[in-house]
């Protein structure tokens, strides 16, 4: 079958009426989370997780999928009423879509932001589907010996770029490796570090140790303050004029191709994209010195830039089985959990579950463009509600999910073990990202090192006998040692400023 | 600041310890077959020992002291995390016994009125919410089973 065909059969498995309904409840959701502060996309898309235990792999997919691109759309929402970013991606967009907001052009900010946020999304789709093919190809050569380098190469990236110091990311990578550790030793099957605890011999649950890291953690944060009531702009309408709709053109397309092509690259997160994509509109205009003051390109470049990074980033996990985020780490955990592991097998073993879950990217992108122009009026009523309350809730809802995985208080208390250690880590400046892809990567990277030993008979040589793992291998330590050279550099004084990859 | 950093980077020079310790001692590092269950935890912690050390020496080095340490919050702020720990704490380990409806509802008025200091009558109604609706919700229609209370008395007021 080509591409076309696979896709027509991917949209009659997205259109059937339950699919389409858990996109539109997954991008309700996302909004939702991606409105509310004190909680990112990773743990709101784990909370969900327990709930998609009854329906099938697909179904579960497309709610996780639909509520990661939704909450893309959701922090833009914050960031143009209230000059606070829901998520790290909309940063940027603060700069020119408070400003419009302070003009009494709100509701403009959010209209271009949803347009560009669709044809971003859009694009990447379209990307995903050129591309499954090809990489798929080209992935199926791979035993565990270019597995191995190819884990390597995505954690080396990964910690690489992952903020200012690599040697802590490093750290964060080895230590969500040690707890990917813990529970029965998947070639031998004996138990590790289990403490004589029932609860651990099935491994520690990666659903409970996200909610923590990047759900509690942030809360603990929230309440060094009194809780405050957020201040809001005030709405306007949402229909651009024909200039807006003119300057916008030009940084949607840029924005559409600076996400798609960051997204492929793991480590990398929408965040920078947006930055990118807000620099390049910067470069590229007349008049540089109105950004920041309410131009509509600040707020249509990096907001297309952001969701096509969000969709983008899903080629390496469908493709090559590798994810590029904690949130897409999430989503392969939720294959994992449903029997299927994402990667060049996906499109063969299971055909129907990866074209109908692409096609409902589609149909997700659709649903969120006429969703949220009508809704904004609710999200703006859900952001009066005062944080205290939204608090209580949220941490209601953490509980319930980390329960739910596995009917056991036990990960209610891991959820708030990890709560406290994410919250110290980021008082430490601790990057934890590395962490969530490393847990969910440990077992398929111990088993694939050790399976190339025993191919081997325990000579480490093997991993140079394959042209492709030399290759990944050799990126792998570019990451790592370019990094670390320009640090050197730095620190003689060679090199001005920071230099920080944004994380 | 630098004492901070310095007990960190000790912390995880002190996991990976065990990390070797453990997976030498105790687990199989290579077996006729090949790498044992040990392998893979035994370099990781080597991995993180060496990471641990060179964070360490960053950190007391001459430019060390330029990093800034963790600021401490206030003393509002320190009773506001640890209350929520605490709560949290509670609501794992008295879950089982007294059930999901008792322990969300005792968890959710702390939360509201103590931490977020809302009205008695918004607290309540959102509190039953959260606990009952969400009970009767969850078993009803999305399967997922939240745990009864263990004690007769509580059971019987379908608890």
């Amino acid at each position: 079958m080509d591409v076309f065909q696979n896709l027509l059969m991917g949209f009659s498995i997205a259109l059937t009426a339950q699919n389409l309904l858990l996109a539109f409840i997954g991008s309700l959701l996302g909004t939702l989370i991606g409105v509310l502060p004190g909680i990112g996309p990773a743990a709101g898309a784990a909370m969900l997780i327990p709930l998609t235990f009854q329906m099938g792999p697909t179904g579960a997919i497309i709610l996780l999928t639909s509520l990661f691109y939704g909450t893309q759309y959701g922090g833009t929402i914050t960031s143009v009423l209230m000059n606070v970013p829901g998520e790290a991606a909309s940063a940027i967009t603060c700069l020119d879509g408070y400003a419009m907001a302070k003009q009494g052009r709100a509701g403009v900010a959010l209209s271009i932001a949803a347009v560009g946020s669709f044809i971003g999304g859009t694009f990447a789709t379209i990307a995903l589907v050129f591309a499954a093919g090809p990489l798929t190809r080209w992935a199926l050569e791979f035993g565990p010996v270019e597995f191995f380098a190819l884990i390597v190469l995505g954690i080396s990236m990964l910690t690489g770029l992952a903020g200012k110091s690599m040697i802590k990311a490093l750290m964060m990578g080895v230590f969500g490796l040690a707890l990917a550790m813990i529970g029965i030793d998947p070639i031998r099957g004996s138990p590790r570090f289990t403490f004589d605890r029932v609860e651990l011999m099935d491994g520690i649950g990666f659903v409970p140790v996200i909610m923590g890291l990047f759900g509690l953690a942030e809360i603990l944060e929230n309440a060094e303050k009194p809780f405050a009531q957020m201040v809001l702009a005030r709405m306007s309408t949402l229909i651009p004029t024909r200039g807006d709709i003119r300057d916008s053109v030009g940084p949607i397309l840029r924005g559409s191709v600076i996400g798609t092509t960051l997204g492929l690259v793991p480590g990398i997160t929408n965040s920078a994209s947006s930055f990118l994509a807000y620099i390049a509109e910067k470069k590229s205009s007349k008049t540089p010195e109105r950004f920041g003051t309410g131009m509509v390109a600040g707020v249509a470049g990096p907001e297309t830039a952001n969701n096509a990074h969000a969709n983008g980033a899903l080629i390496p996990l469908f493709t090559l089985g590798i994810p590029a985020s904690p949130t897409i780490a999430v989503i392969m955990g939720a294959f994992m959990m449903h029997g299927i592991i994402p990667g060049p097998l996906l499109f063969k073993e299971h055909t129907a579950v990866a074209w109908g879950v692409i096609a409902s990217f589609y149909v997700g992108n659709v649903i969120l463009l006429i969703l949220n122009l009508p809704l904004i009026g609710i999200w703006v009523q859900i952001l009066k509600i005062p944080y205290g309350v939204l608090c209580g809730i949220i941490m209601a809802f953490m509980v319930l999910g980390a329960y739910s995985v596995g009917n056991s208080t036990f990960d209610v208390a891991v959820m708030t073990l990890f709560g406290v250690v994410g919250y110290l880590l980021k008082k430490f400046d601790f990057p934890l990202a590395p962490i969530v892809l490393t847990l969910i990567l440990g077992p398929l990277m111990e088993r694939s090192l050790r399976q190339s030993l025993e191919i081997s008979q325990g000579s480490f040589g093997i991993f140079l006998s394959s042209p492709i793992a030399v290759v990944l291998l050799s990126l792998a330590a570019l990451f790592l040692i370019v990094p670390a050279f320009m640090f050197f550099r730095r620190r003689k004084g060679v090199l001005p400023g920071d230099g920080e990859a944004v994380a | 600041m630098r004492r901070s950093h310095q007990m960190a980077a000790l912390f995880f020079l002190a996991v990976s310890a065990y990390l070797m310790w453990e997976s030498w001692n105790n687990m199989e590092y290579y077996t006729p077959l090949g790498p044992g269950a040990g392998f893979f935890p035994f370099w990781l912690g080597a991995l993180l020992g060496g990471l641990g050390i060179a964070w360490l020496i960053q950190v007391s080095g001459r430019s060390g002291g330029i990093e800034a340490g963790p600021s401490l919050p206030p003393r509002g702020g320190i009773v506001r995390i640890l209350s929520i720990l605490l709560s949290l704490a509670a609501v794992s380990a008295f879950m089982d016994l007294l059930g999901f409806q008792l322990v969300m509802f005792l968890f959710m008025l702390f939360v509201l009125m103590i931490l977020g200091r809302q009205r008695i009558w918004t607290t309540l109604i959102i509190a039953l919410i959260c606990s009952v609706g969400v009970y009767r919700l969850f078993g009803r229609y999305l399967d997922v089973q939240l745990p009864a209370a263990f004690p007769a008395f509580l059971a019987n007021l379908g608890l």
